[in-house]
């Protein structure tokens, strides 16, 4: 090879090792691309440096041109960056620059944040936000804070594990009630013994309560006991009100029966029928013909307790409703009662009071039925999910 | 006296470098104090300089022999600096991995081995190559010129020496320099790739890549082009010692030792001086 061409290429060559050292370091430093300027404003840099990287998405795609400190103090300082056009698309007035650490120790360099797709394009030599960067320092002592309330933390821990290491310790050996509790064997099989004896008890009670209402119902019928509730007329108190409705229902009856009690019962005080076919006509006519329902209304004179008039109106009511029903044919649901108790006027035959049948009309609402006891009846009465009727609507209301 | 002698031998040139050498103190006036000597060493050299300096810019320019010069110490050291280069950088590949791992800092290496290459080790290693290659042979040729009394012959044929020999060989040194400094520096990069992608498999792109993460022209374009001042201290101190050498063989053989010697110690020296000028000026 001849010397000259030797010298070329050596020449040459080593050259080429220059200008490609010389890219590879200046595209780094963005020099070759087209590039633009933007400006953020920090009150410390943290120790970054002109030249360190500038990175969009964890990108880096621009390098700091340079620091700049301010001119006055309280103002801040200025850090330019140079970045590659392709960012431009990325980057709006509206990202936030923050300073960051490769690592606990790297670096500094300077994160870009995406701006939001609505938000107006950067133009060249733009200051764009920035966020303070965290201090080390500060992360420090926050980490100092925290360990400090998570030690008191631990002491109180440690001090309730106390306090319960040395409860548990007085219930495994048996001190206080709950270590008796829990480590006395005999209270609990006494308990299981009485709980076990409770149980009979209850069933043996059970048995004796069906005895005992056997024996009610079969002294009803005894000779000796026979007498009270044949002169009384009824015998279950308890289905008094079964079939009793609250009020009269509103409209008007189609048919109207009146029966004076004189001619129907026994005496003035008893619900016991003597001359029950006078109540014929209103069965056969139930029985006869279409209608909403019919209600069984009885009264008595002024004579005689209020409270026991009441009842007995009561009684009597559903004396009439179960001949009634037991002899004519028609459906029973439809037929109600109401015991007035006392009432003046109206009554016939020297306060013996009288009985009375209304039937109403298909579509005639049934008032609610009476509660067996009058104190629950009102509210009860206004509970009812039955269309109510003119005067009582505005009163519970 | 002595000088007055060679005057009236070389008739034309009455600075041409005498013959109490630092080299050679026992051969000439051992009376005279070690520093005495010293300084007159570095007086001589400076005068030296000062003659090369004047024949080199003054015409005519010996264009020839500049080439000649090029290719002896540019593309013939070629191979060694490049070998040089290559071996430092298998090297610091293999040291820098045992310590960075220590530190879990394995991902800088690619950083640590193109750092270290292109501010230091390539520069001081083709440096001190070439003052070994470079400086022996410049020292020895022209001491043997000089003994053989070619150069006299040179200067009676109304060529300047300085010119012809020294301000070529030095011109070429300084410019040869740099260029092999970056034979060094890729050598060394791509044996160091090499080195570390045995190990652990890297792309050399990726290598390139987060070597030169961060890095600036200030630590590329300084180290490389400050050997041109390693070259100017290898040629100048080279052919000094050749051209002053005087007593047959074992003087050539003094020049020659002496050249590498001291052309050595002061690009080590001078580099010293240079690193500090350089984080100075190219921060």
């Amino acid at each position: 090879m001849p010397r000259a061409a030797r010298l070329g290429v050596f020449i040459v060559a080593t050259l080429a090792i220059l200008v490609a050292g010389i890219f590879i370091i200046g595209s780094k430093q963005y020099l070759f691309s087209s590039t633009y300027q933007l400006k953020a404003q920090f009150d410390n840099v943290e120790g970054l440096d002109a030249g360190g990287d500038v990175r969009v998405g964890g990108v880096h795609t621009g390098t700091v041109r340079n620091i700049v400190l301010p001119h006055k103090p309280g103002e801040k300082v200025t850090v330019v960056m140079d970045l590659g056009k392709s960012t431009h698309e990325i980057i709006k007035q509206d990202s936030v620059v923050t300073i960051e650490t490769e690592g606990l120790l790297g670096n500094q360099y300077l994160a870009i944040s995406f701006g939001s797709a609505g938000s107006a394009d950067v133009r060249d030599g733009d200051i764009i936000a920035s966020q303070p960067p965290l201090e080390m320092s500060d992360l420090f002592q926050k980490t100092s804070d925290i360990l400090d309330s998570s030690q008191q933390a631990i002491k109180n821990a440690t001090r309730a594990t106390a306090n319960l290491d040395s409860i548990s310790a007085k219930i495994n050996g048996g001190q206080g009630t709950v270590g008796a509790l829990v480590n006395d064997k005999q209270l609990y099989s006494n308990l299981e013994q009485t709980s076990s004896a409770m149980r009979d008890t209850m069933v043996q009670a059970q048995a004796g309560v069906t005895d005992f209402q056997e024996n009610m119902e079969a002294m009803k019928h005894n000779f000796f006991l026979r007498g009270y509730y044949k002169s009384r007329g009824y015998e279950d108190s308890a289905e008094l009100a079964r079939d009793e409705i609250e009020r009269l229902p509103q409209g008007t009856p189609i048919k109207e029966f009146t029966f004076p009690a004189k001619q129907l019962f026994g005496k003035q005080d008893s619900a016991k029928l003597k001359n029950q076919k006078s109540l014929n006509a209103g069965g056969e006519f139930l029985a006869n013909n279409q209608f909403g329902f019919a209600v069984v209304v009885a009264s008595t004179g002024m004579e005689g307790d209020t409270q026991k008039d009441l009842v007995l109106t009561e009684a009597r009511a559903m004396v009439v409703r179960e001949y009634l029903v037991e002899n004519f044919g028609f459906d029973d649901s439809q037929l109600k009662t109401l015991g007035m108790g006392k009432q003046t006027g109206t009554n016939s035959d020297a306060d013996w009071g009288t009985v009375q049948i209304f039937i109403y009309p298909a579509g005639t609402e049934i008032p609610p039925n009476k509660q067996t006891q009058a104190g629950v009846s009102s509210t009860a009465a206004s509970d009812q999910p039955v269309q109510a009727s003119a005067p009582a609507t505005p009163k519970s209301q | 006296m002595i000088e007055g002698k060679f005057r009236t031998v070389a008739g034309t040139n009455p600075l041409l470098p005498g013959p109490r050498t630092l080299a050679v103190p026992a051969a000439v006036n051992s009376s005279k104090g070690l520093i005495i000597q010293f300084l007159e060493w570095f007086g001589d050299l400076g005068i030296f300089f000062w003659q090369v300096m004047l024949a080199a810019v003054t015409p005519p320019f010996e264009f020839r022999e500049l080439f000649r010069q090029l290719d002896e110490i540019g593309s013939k050291s070629l191979p060694l600096v490049a070998l040089a280069g290559a071996a430092t950088g298998v090297v610091l590949s293999m040291e820098a991995r045992y310590s960075l791992t220590r530190f879990g800092a394995k991902s800088l290496l690619p950083a640590a081995i193109v750092f270290s290459v292109i501010h230091e080790t390539g520069p001081i290693i083709t440096g001190l190559v070439v003052s070994g290659r470079v400086g022996a042979g410049i020292g020895a040729e022209l001491a043997s010129m000089k003994v053989t009394e070619q150069i006299d012959a040179i200067e009676a044929s109304a060529v300047n020496p300085y010119r012809l020999l020294a301000a070529t060989r030095i011109l070429a040194c300084i410019l040869m320099l740099p260029l092999l400094t970056l034979a060094a520096d890729l050598s060394g990069l791509v044996m160091g790739w090499v080195a570390q992608a045995l190990v652990e498999p890297l792309s050399f792109h990726q290598f390139i890549n987060s070597g030169f993460k961060g890095a600036d022209f200030n630590d590329f374009l300084p180290p490389t082009f400050k050997t041109a001042v390693f070259g100017l201290i290898i040629g100048l101190i080279a052919c000094f010692q050749g051209m002053r050498t005087q007593g047959g063989a074992a003087g050539v053989g003094r020049a020659a030792t002496s050249s590498v010697v001291l052309s050595s110690l002061f690009v080590i020296l001078a580099d010293v001086v240079l690193v500090k000028f350089i984080l100075i000026f190219f921060p």
